[in-house]
This record gives structure tokens, sequence and C-alpha cells, in this order.
């Protein structure tokens, strides 16, 4: 019997990097890339093979592992989101120049919403940037193909290649059939190369000739890829209007043609935006009137067609340059052209009475907020009652949820929450002012790009609180293991790093580290943390905040569970639910006080530390 | 074959992703090709969470507002939230403890679209039976009991079965013969 799993986009990828013969895989986890690696070793251990995967500290540090496993012979790939990308650019930009051995495929996936990103950049760009090929699967099966594709030239051309698949192909489901997957035994060697490989710029001159060579070649080989750049255009027809599209968009136009049993309406289809195919999007493009665009995110392939005049799209205002192209706004786009166009429409979209009616309903928004029993939580609740005035620097992770809590005023990028704080530091001292400044980042986010920016912090004098919210996972992007816990991606041992040491490392004196369930301890260490920082002699100040994530390690969490109740003490001032926000405290109107939500109450107790009027007690 | 849609939607936490896995499971089990689209990150935190989960020889994830015949939420708002997705004469199922399910204004836009709507307690359900986390499996138990989806009750409970985590089969299939139950009595009441 065939074997068949519905997989994951990240799984159908995952699964298309070890039928590939890929030997190193590494990761730093991001939505919507953060299953892939996880993936990779579901598959190594069923089909014992010896890959080698781990999480690296961070993307840049995965791409150049991955890089260099490349320039031994080996088949790598690394894994990102597409900031990710940004962290990674620095490698990237190299690498393209530099060239590869073994195949080295970049996996980058894009967030049009977006969902779960600072940005909706598009990593196609990135491609077009570094001049490395890019591969755009409109589907999870496709994604799975185009690694094994993407590995083949990366290997042929020794240039990197990107996949980029969007979060709809990263988090749909598909039944997918396994084939055989047969181990790689391709041996390490090392060719010494200076001239290339340590490329000085007379020799970088030389090597962006060898680049742009390769592309021609490859662009041309592109134009003949019949399985991923094709068109259904009828030899020597007319068309009033064709669509080009790629990525996530093409399936979706694909299943409204099928569905409305259009043949009226040609499609080209880009799997390789870039090296683009020219010359087939110049068959398609000489066949009709107009052509419209539909790509995600931005406008790589609007760019790169010639015949501008004959374009609708992005840059002619037909296509909104923001936001996700889910099916019904591909379709009000398609039928708002076709009305133009005076072509028969598609049918009618039935919705208009139902969003209405929801607009109408004023639904209450139902932001992302801590769970219950977060640690974070009381950690913040403890910093907003020490630092009322402060301004909170704070990063990237679950904990940017204290936005809710008012303990979050900047987020910029990975690390940010010191870099921005020293910055706020030196800006506000140049005018004299003692501004309070809370930092608050994560264990991961700190590892990932947290000690740079504190060494640089420490050096150049800054003054600030840092509270290192250290709940011994990655939590937002799925619990995946940080270096402290000396867990590696495959589930062995590895060397536990510690946070303290590395804090110390950077050159803080006053470290200290506090259990934020307790809310009074935390509260005091922060007062004598604000001393430090004002002190003469003083400096930065770092508090880990140390306990485990609820949702990782529930037992761990809370080893004795405390059944807490409200009683007839409550003023219904509403504190703990602004100040607190559990999701398991809510405002009862039928009694008249705070309640709890027993469905969702994990009995962590802390919120019995915070009632101004006494009234949450143990039940 | 005719494509199908289903729209899942709750917050994040409930099970959702979960209650759309049982479901694509057991379509596949049944020979039906299969595509889901589903929310991770941020939103799982608490957010409002929907899955896609479309049958049928399709190339994309996501259900098109206005096709989806059903709609099977875990919470009642954000089952309305998501009432744009249902198609003319679709079945919505939802998770709710209020007598005045469907509210006023939802009551008369479903009769006008001619669906069919449900309501359980499934949190309650859920609770009595000591897994307050497990609505969703009630949800899909009282689903079940009406033989209007695709893939009925034993191919679901076959699913549970199949690939529940240890810790929680039992309470999970316990769950769900609960909420069967609870569809099998109405039907039984309504039918006469």
């Amino acid at each position: 019997m065939i074997r068949e799993e519905i997989l994951l986009g990240n799984g159908a990828i995952a699964l298309g990097l070890v039928e590939s013969g890929c030997q190193i895989v590494t990761s730093y986890p991001g939505t919507p890339s953060s299953e892939i690696l996880p993936e990779v070793v579901r598959f190594v251990k069923s089909e014992k093979l010896d890959t080698y995967v781990e999480w690296s500290t961070n993307e840049k540090v995965a791409l150049d592992t991955a890089f260099a496993a490349s320039i031994t012979g080996k088949r790598a790939a690394c894994c990102m989101k597409q900031v990710g990308l940004n962290v990674a650019a620095d490698s990237l930009m190299s690498a393209a120049y530099l060239g590869t051995v073994g195949g080295l495929v970049i996996i980058s996936c894009d967030d049009p919403g977006p969902h779960s990103s600072q940005t909706e950049q598009d990593t196609r760009f990135m491609a077009r940037l570094a001049k490395v090929p890019v591969l755009d699967p409109s589907n999870p099966q496709e994604a799975r193909e185009m690694v094994g594709l993407a590995m083949d030239i990366s290997e042929e051309f020794r240039i990197p290649v990107i996949l980029r698949p969007a979060i709809r192909v990263c988090h749909a489901r598909q039944n997918i059939s396994f084939g055989p997957i047969k181990k790689n035994d391709q041996k390490a060697s090392f060719e010494k190369n200076p001239q290339r490989w340590a490329a000085t710029p007379r020799f970088r001159l030389i090597l962006h000739g060898e680049l742009n060579k390769k592309l021609k070649k490859i662009g041309k080989r592109f134009e003949d890829l019949s399985q991923y750049n094709f068109h259904n255009l009828e030899s020597g027809k007319r068309y009033p209007l064709g669509i080009i599209a790629g990525g996530v968009p093409y399936s979706v136009i694909r299943d409204f043609l099928s569905e409305e049993k259009r043949t009226d309406i040609p499609v080209l289809k880009i799997g390789t935006p870039y090296p683009f195919p020219e010359s087939l999007a110049a068959e398609f493009m000489s066949a009709c009137e107009k052509v419209m665009v539909i790509e995600e995110t931005d406008t790589l392939i609007e760019y790169l067609l010639r015949d501008k005049d004959k374009v609708m799209g992005r840059l002619s205002g037909h296509v909104p340059p923001e936001g996700e192209l889910v099916p019904q706004v591909i379709h009000k786009l398609i039928n708002n052209v076709l009305e133009e166009l005076n072509l028969e429409p598609f049918q009618a979209d039935d919705d208009h009475e139902a969003v209405q009616l929801v607009k109408d309903l004023q639904l209450p928004v139902r932001r992302p907020t801590l769970c219950p029993g977060c640690p974070e939580r009381s950690a913040f609740f403890a910093i907003r009652k020490t630092r009322p005035k402060a301004i909170f620097t704070s990063d990237i992770g679950c904990y940017t949820l204290g936005l809710n809590l008012g303990v979050v005023d900047t987020c910029l990028d990975m690390g940010a929450a010191i870099t921005i704080a020293a910055g706020f530091y030196h800006s506000f001292a140049q005018d004299a002012i003692e501004q309070p400044i809370v930092a608050t980042i994560g264990d991961s986010t700190f590892f990932h790009a947290g000690p740079v920016g504190l060494l640089n912090a420490v050096y150049n004098g800054a003054r600030f609180i840092l509270v290192i919210l250290d709940n011994l996972t990655t939590a937002m992007t799925g619990m995946q293991p940080t270096p402290a816990l000396g867990i590696r991606a495959d589930g062995s041992k590895g060397k536990a790093i510690s946070l303290e040491r590395i804090v110390a490392g950077c050159g803080v004196d006053f470290i200290e580290v506090v259990d934020p369930y307790d809310i009074k301890k935390t509260t005091s260490l922060l007062k004598k943390a604000v001393k430090y920082v004002k002190d003469p002699k003083g400096g930065i100040a770092v508090i880990i905040a140390r306990h485990p994530c609820v949702i990782a390690y529930p037992d761990e969490a809370i080893p004795q569970k405390k059944k807490v109740t409200i009683t007839e003490d409550c003023v219904e001032c509403n504190f703990c639910l602004d100040r607190f926000e559990c999701p398991a405290l809510y405002h009862d109107q039928e009694l008249g006080r705070v309640n709890i939500n027993r469905e969702i109450c994990v009995d962590c107790g802390v919120c019995l530390q915070i009632c101004p009027k006494g009234a949450i007690v143990e039940a | 074959m005719e494509t199908i849609n289903i729209v899942l939607s709750g917050l994040g936490g409930q099970g959702i992703l979960f209650m759309t896995r049982v479901l694509a499971q057991a379509s596949l089990h049944h020979g039906f090709p299969v595509m889901v689209a589903e929310t991770h990150g941020m939103a799982q935190r608490g957010g409002s969470v929907i899955s896609h989960l479309r049958l049928g020889e399709v190339e994309s994830s996501l259900v098109r507002t206005g096709t989806a015949q059903f709609l099977l939420s875990l919470e009642e708002n954000e089952g309305y939230r998501n009432l744009p997705f249902l198609s003319r004469g679709g079945r919505m199922y939802v998770n709710t403890n209020s007598k005045h399910f469907p509210i006023e204004e939802v009551k008369e836009f479903l009769d006008k679209r001619e669906v069919i709507y449900r309501s359980i307690p499934a949190g309650t359900i859920a609770q009595e039976l000591g897994a307050p986390r497990s609505s969703n499996l009630a949800l899909l138990g009282y689903f079940s009991a009406f033989a209007e989806g695709p893939i009925g009750y034993k191919d679901i409970k076959t699913t549970i079965d199949k690939i529940s985590p240890k810790r929680l089969k039992d309470i999970n299939l316990k769950v769900f013969e609960a909420g069967y139950k609870k569809g099998k009595d109405f039907r039984g009441n309504f039918f006469g």
C-alpha cells in the first residue's frame, strides 16, 4: 500500500528535503516556517537517515552553516521566515557570488496579511537583490516537488536557490503520497581555493560576472520549465484578457476558472519569477489585449513584464498594494476587471449581506492575549507597578502581547528591546533628562540577537533595566528548545548555555534571577535595579525572570495548584482586568463582580497577589 | 465530486486545529482529496482562530466567502463573525450555552438564506465530564449525529481513536459520544 498522509505544507517541504538527499538542515523558528525542521526530524527518524539538523541561534548562523556544508559538497538547506532572511541577508548576498558545490536551498516563508510578522515583505525581491533564482509554489504538493528542483538547479549551476512558500502553502494541509527515500552518501571534502572562498574585491568582480552568466543560463532553462511555467493559450487565438499569476493566487484562480467553467480567460502560471521566463511571458502578452497580474505580495512579475500598457495590476491600481489576496478579494478584483473590459463577469459575489450584518453586530475584537498562568504576565504586572512612568521597549515573541497591559511601547525587530533602550537612554541623556527605561526580551530572542546589542549598550555607558523573560522555550513559534536547555533539534543532548554567563560576559555587573510568579520579590528586585541604574557607579541592571512556560511545561509551571475564588469584597474597579488581563478573569454582569472562567483557569494562583481590595482569595 | 467547503472557527486554545485534523483525516480515510488552511502563530494565543477544510479536486486551501456548506464554531461570536463564509442553504453548528442563539438579527438572516442552525452547550458537556478543554469533541459528536456532513459518526469516531494522544484518547471518545448522544436525542425528539 502506498503511504499517504495529510501533510502540513511545511511537512511537504520537509519531505521534499529528505527526498532530495539533503544532508544538513538548519533553521531558526518563525511563523510560518517553524514546522519544517521538526518535520524533517520526524522523517529522519522514520527513515533512519543520518541527516544533521540544528536549531541555529539565528538565521544568519543557519545560512552560514548550511553554506559551509554546501561547499564541502553536501546538499544543505536552511529554513526561516521572510524577516529572518533580513538577518541572513549579509550571508545571502555574498554566498550568491561565491556560489555553491553541493545543492544549497534557502527556504524563506512569506506572510502576506501579515498574520504573524512585522512586515509583508516579498522574498522574491530579496532573491532579485541577491541575484539568486527563486521558486514560488502554489500548494504543498508543488512545494515538495520544487525543493527537489531547487536542489538540482543549485548543484548544476553552483548557485544558492530560494524557495518562497507563502503562509497559505506552509500552513495548508494536503494529502500527499510518499515515494522512496534514498540516503545520500556524499562525503564532505573541501577543496581549498582562496580566490573563490575568501575572494577579495578584485576577485569579487570576476565572481559577479560568473553569477550573471549563471543567471542567464538558468533563465533559459526556466523558459522551458513547462512543469512550473506554462499557459493554456490556443495557438493563433486572440484574447481580450489573460491572467498572469504565481504562488497561492494561481491556485485560487485555477479553482475559480474551473468552478465557473471559463475557458475564455487564459492563464500564465509563473513558478519561477526570477530569473523571469521573458519569452514565455512575451508570447502570452502578445496573444492578449489586456493582462491582469495577480501575485503576492509585491510587484516583481509586474516590474519584469515589458509591455506595461497592457498590464492591469498593482501599479495600475487594479490590485491592492497591501494585504493578503484571499479568494473573495481575488474574485472581486477579477470581476472588476471583467466589468471594466465589458466581458462576461463571474457569478456575482454572495456575501454582501453577511458582511454588512457582521459589521452591524459590532462583535468584540478578540485580540490575542497571554495565556492563563503565563509567567510573563506576572513579570509585566510587577514592572508596571514599580516603574509606571518608564518607557517600555520590548521585542518579538508572545510577550509583545504585553501591549495589552501597557508595558510594551516599542517593538522593532529581533533584539531591539536592548538597542532601542540604549538609543533612548543616549537621546534623553543628551538633554540631561533621567528617563526611566525598562526593556523586556524573551530568552530565545535574547540568544538570537541580544548579546551584541547588550555589550554595545554596556560599552557605551547606557543605563536601563533589562528584564529577560525566561520561560525556557521559544513559545510563540511552537515550543522549540533554546540553547539554555541543552536539548537539540533532534531531541539529543547538547551543551546547555547559561544566560547568566552570557549576560556577565557582555560586561553587566548587576544580574539577578527571580521567579516572576512571586510578584512581591520581583517588585523588590526591580526597586533594587532602579537604584543601581541611578547610582553613579551603577549601569545596566539585568533581571532574569525565570519561570517555565505554562503551555510547554504545564506540570512544572504550576507544581501546586491553587484554586481561587472572588469574594463579595470585589468593588468592580476592574483593576485586575486592566492590569493583569488574565483571560480566565471576566466581569460577570449577573453576579455584579469579577468572576473566574473555570474552563480556562489553570489554578496558578498568581492573581491572589494582585487585588487592591483583597477580593481574590484561595477557594 | 462537488467540492465540499467547511469552515471551523473559535478562539485560540479551543482545539480548532485538532478538530480540523480529525475531520480531514476521516475524509481522507473516506477517499476524498483533502485541502486544509490553518491558523498558527500569534492568533493561537486566545485570538480568533479559523480553519478551512475543502474536500474535492481543488488546488487552493482557502474557502471563498459565500461557498461553505458547513460552519462549525466553538464560540458564538466567532460563529457570527464567520457568517460571510456560509452558502445559501448551509448548516451552522455552534457551541453555546445561550438560550437566545441565534440572536434576532442573525436568525432573520439565517432564515432568509435557508441556513439550518443548531447549537449545543459543548463547553458545559465537556466540563461535566472533567475535560473542560474538550468542547471541540462534543461539538464534533453533535455534528456527526445529524449525518449531514460528507463523513459520518463512524469515520469520525475511528479517527479520534486513531489520532488522539494516548493520555487523552479515552476522555476524547467519551466527550465525543456525549455530544453525539445529545444530537441523537435532539433528532429523536424532533422527528418524534
